[in-house]
């Protein structure tokens, strides 16, 4: 029997895939990078993950997860004709602990519909990607995704506490759990972030978050990018941990008020989103300190934000980032990377230029909090030979972040498209390291292959598939 | 292998530190990760068990290990680079957690590492995981540990990790050392998150934990031990009278932390959150003369003046029944494993301590699962 009627005898011929029209359709996330599944499955249950992955193992052929396809590093890209698993139907939340504040749930549960469904609880899950409308807890756990808040909450590793995990056997494991520190290697801690290479996250326990009490958001205007910096170096060494500290350049913040009317100041050279939670009075007194500090370093203009619609207009423009590069060009390519928080200045300026000799059109718009940018190209891929100078400008622009101290990614994780950069961060013996993780979890490679590690990691490496 | 052995033996002694009253045949104290990595790659070679050590607070947690060799940490003890304004420090593994505390406490900054555990070393706490009271506030210590540099069991210096507070850039090694108990290789270096210190902080006795944590956004605490319950605030001075005032109890400046715990035999329940008061029970069942449950994390700690195996043994199938743990921390017998159950996952784990400890020299056995 071949492995596609296998499959149909599994889940049945409506979650099995192969015409031409779907494999081109799942061949892609919502990077640049191209792939071409060979067979695209939707399982529904754990137990038809671990068949998957036998008649896989069985047929020896790759294997490679994916959610909603919103990742931006071609991390979910099926290549080497894989069996691409789609997990996007395993979207349950099965157990909300109110007490203990965590609940188990499907990898397939978009991250926004699970805060909603937290709300009567008072309760949400902290990571919030650009993406949260559509992006699903199990991408969240492959790459590690962040968003605005993390600055005070963490990334989603700290947010994920155990996984259910099909290994490249086909075994079933549990890894990590709601209690703390359980005996063993946090292999919880190496799953997430691992971009689907190390096994399929079948169930994720989840961390929840009590809802604020209060909420003040503050937008703060500068003349000048250097202000805004110093403003939010000024607000970390006060001893305040703001929920969110983000900025937006004056490309962006022009980009965002032709898109859409948020009441943005046009002729800011940037603008700061702040936000700080608590009890009432100590909000007040938070928002105090940020005012005094932003005052001091020259803001021209302060809005403070405490009710839920007015906060709704200040993040409007933030959120409506992304939609108004799409309308200044018909494609956007942006990188993540990191830069030590006190560098960022210097280092956009230098992202700036290299930009201006491409003769790209770039606009940001960064979580200035923890240092994590986002230099976003706006261009048509149209236009014979710009999607490669456009992928060469990016790739300059990350050497410069790593050169100041940096790394490759925040948020979005290595995928295909920063693979061959490893090296710049990592030695040779780093990423040995690195394989034997792999090897541990899947020795013969079958999970995403040609993803995250660069090839030759290993010293000694197995032929190529 | 003798003569090999013979030889590497010789070498060893060269970097013989005798300073330590260590009960091994050979203590050395490199004074690089890159000699870590040569002792270390010649110790695989020979075949000889090695353990680690840092200023030896916490030796005997975990199985016990017998070592030809111990390898100490005495010598890296440098703070090597902090920076404030990142929010970020690179310090050696032999440095007392005292000290990094009181050098960043200058700028009013904190690691956040275990409080009241006075003598022990940044690389020791990192080695077993442990973290401090304040975990319910700022997560536990694997979260901030960002970057760490060891020398593996198979000889080499690796880093794993990246340097910035954020990074989603290859698998999460840090993450993976920080509670191995040396079983990988040996910790040189790490860069560990700070935080900034609250404007102000105060402790704040309560008649009930879970009602103080129910009610309070974001404590730094909440303790409830054999002395009484106690929470940590941490904020603007508005808000920590704000949140007094919610307790209807007095706050009292700074942060009084419980007395270590010093009795012979040491074990916490690590416990589903939601567990914590039933893990206070059994604990007070069991006879703790003292003890501190942390509620909104799951870990119940306890002392005792002596080994109650049958007590013991029902404690843990309780605790493995809702899916956590009962381990014995210090003053364990003979026959008495510490860890309890291995791990479903032992076979990852296993894999994962032969491709990091081929040889298997690197503190044999002392793991769960004997790993």
């Amino acid at each position: 029997m071949d492995t596609a009627t296998e499959l149909i005898e599994l889940l049945g011929e409506a979650r099995v895939h192969t015409h031409p029209i779907d494999r081109q359709i799942y061949a892609k996330d919502a990077g640049v990078s191209v792939g071409d599944p060979a067979i695209i499955v939707l399982p529904e249950t754990t137990e038809e993950v671990a068949a998957i992955m036998r008649i896989a193992v069985q047929a020896d052929v790759p294997v490679v997860a994916r959610g909603a396809g919103t990742g931006l590093a071609g991390g979910a890209v099926p290549t080497q004709g894989s069996i691409l698993v789609v997990l996007t139907r395993m979207n349950e939340v099965y157990e909300v602990d109110e007490i203990g504040r965590t609940a188990w749930v499907g990898p397939g549960v978009i991250n926004l519909d699970l805060s909603n469904t937290l709300t009567v609880f008072g309760l949400h899950f902290a990571p919030d990607p650009s993406s949260e409308q559509s992006s699903t807890v199990g991408g969240n756990t492959a790459t590690n995704a962040g968003g605005p808040h993390c600055l005070a909450e963490g990334s989603t590793i700290a947010h994920v506490l155990g996984v259910e995990v099909v290994t490249a056997d086909g075994d079933v494991v549990m890894l990590g759990g709601a209690a703390p520190d359980l005996p063993g290697y946090d292999l919880r801690g190496l799953i997430v972030g691992s971009e689907g290479t190390l096994g399929i996250v079948t169930r994720v326990l989840v961390r929840l978050t009590k809802n604020p009490p209060n909420v003040a958001t503050m937008l703060i205007a500068f003349s000048d990018i250097n202000d805004a910096a110093r403003t939010v170096s000024d607000i970390i060494s006060s001893g305040l941990v703001p929920a969110a500290l983000e900025i937006m350049d004056r490309s962006m913040v022009q980009a965002i008020e032709n898109f859409v009317k948020a009441d943005l100041p046009l002729d800011a050279a940037a603008v700061l989103l702040a936000e700080v939670v608590g009890h009432a009075d100590g909000v007040a007194a938070e928002a105090e300190i940020i005012r005094g500090v932003a005052e001091q370093n020259r803001a021209t203009e302060i809005r403070t934000a405490t009710d839920d619609s007015e906060r709704a207009l200040l993040w409007k423009g933030r959120k409506s980032a992304f939609g108004a590069v799409a309308q200044a060009a018909p494609d956007y390519y942006l990188n993540d990377a990191v830069v030590p928080r006190t560098r960022f200045v210097e280092v956009l300026e230098e992202i700036y230029g290299i930009a201006d000799q491409h003769g790209l059109r770039l606009m940001s718009v960064f979580h200035a909090g923890d240092g994590n940018l986002h230099p976003l190209v706006s261009y048509d891929a149209a236009e014979p030979g710009m999607k490669e100078r456009v992928i060469a400008a990016s790739a300059e622009m990350v050497r410069v972040a790593v050169a100041a101290g940096g790394t490759l990614s925040g948020e979005h994780g290595i995928g295909l498209e920063k693979r061959e950069m490893m090296s710049q961060v990592f030695t040779a013996d780093d990423l040995d390291a690195q394989a034997r993780v792999r090897e541990a979890f899947d020795a013969d490679g079958r999970l995403n292959p040609g993803k995250v590690l660069p090839e030759g990691s290993r010293c000694f490496d197995r032929p190529p598939r | 292998m003798t003569s090999l052995r013979a030889v590497t033996l010789q070498l060893l002694n060269r970097l013989r530190d005798d300073s330590a009253d260590i009960d091994a045949e050979y203590v050395v104290a490199p004074s690089s990760i890159a000699e870590a990595a040569a002792i270390l790659a010649a110790a695989a070679e020979a075949g000889i068990p090695t353990a680690f050590r840092g200023s030896g607070t916490h030796q005997g947690y975990g199985t016990p290990v017998s070592a030809d060799l111990v390898v100490t940490t005495t010598r890296l003890d440098s703070i090597i680079d902090w920076q404030p304004d990142d929010l970020t420090v690179v310090v050696q593994a032999g440095v007392l957690i005292d000290a990094l505390e009181a050098t960043i406490a200058t700028r009013r900054q904190t690691a956040v590492l275990p409080e009241g555990v006075p003598g022990s070393t940044v690389g020791g706490a990192i080695a077993i995981g442990l973290s401090g009271y304040r975990r319910l506030r700022y997560g536990p210590t694997r979260d901030r540990v960002l970057q760490v540099r060891m020398a593996t069991g198979y000889g080499k210096v690796v880093a794993g990790g990246s340097p910035v507070v954020k990074s989603s850039t290859g698998y999460g090694l840090p993450r993976l050392v920080t509670g191995s108990l040396g079983s990988l290789g040996m910790i040189g270096d790490v860069t560990l998150k700070l935080w900034s210190q609250p404007m102000s902080v105060a402790t704040v006795e309560v008649g009930d934990a879970s009602a103080a944590l129910r009610d309070l956004y974001r404590p730094l605490a909440v303790l409830e031990t054999s002395e009484g319950s106690f929470t940590y605030l941490g904020g603007p001075e508005a808000q920590i009278s704000e949140q007094s005032a919610r307790l209807g109890a007095a706050a009292r400046r700074g942060l009084v932390w419980p007395e270590p715990i010093t009795e012979p035999v040491q074990l916490e329940f690590r416990v589903p959150a939601a567990y914590v008061a039933d893990a206070v029970e059994w604990i007070r069942r069991l006879g703790a003369v003292r003890w501190v449950a942390q509620h909104g994390v799951g870990i119940v700690s306890g002392g005792f003046e002596d080994f109650d195996v049958e007590g013991f043994t029902a404690a843990r199938s309780w605790a493995e029944s809702v899916a956590g743990a009962f381990v014995v921390t210090s003053g364990f017998g003979e026959t008495f494993d510490p860890w309890g159950s291995p791990p479903s996952s032992v076979g990852i784990q296993r894999r994962i301590k032969d491709v990091f400890d081929p040889a298997g020299i690197c503190n044999p056995s002392i793991l769960a699962g004997n790993l």
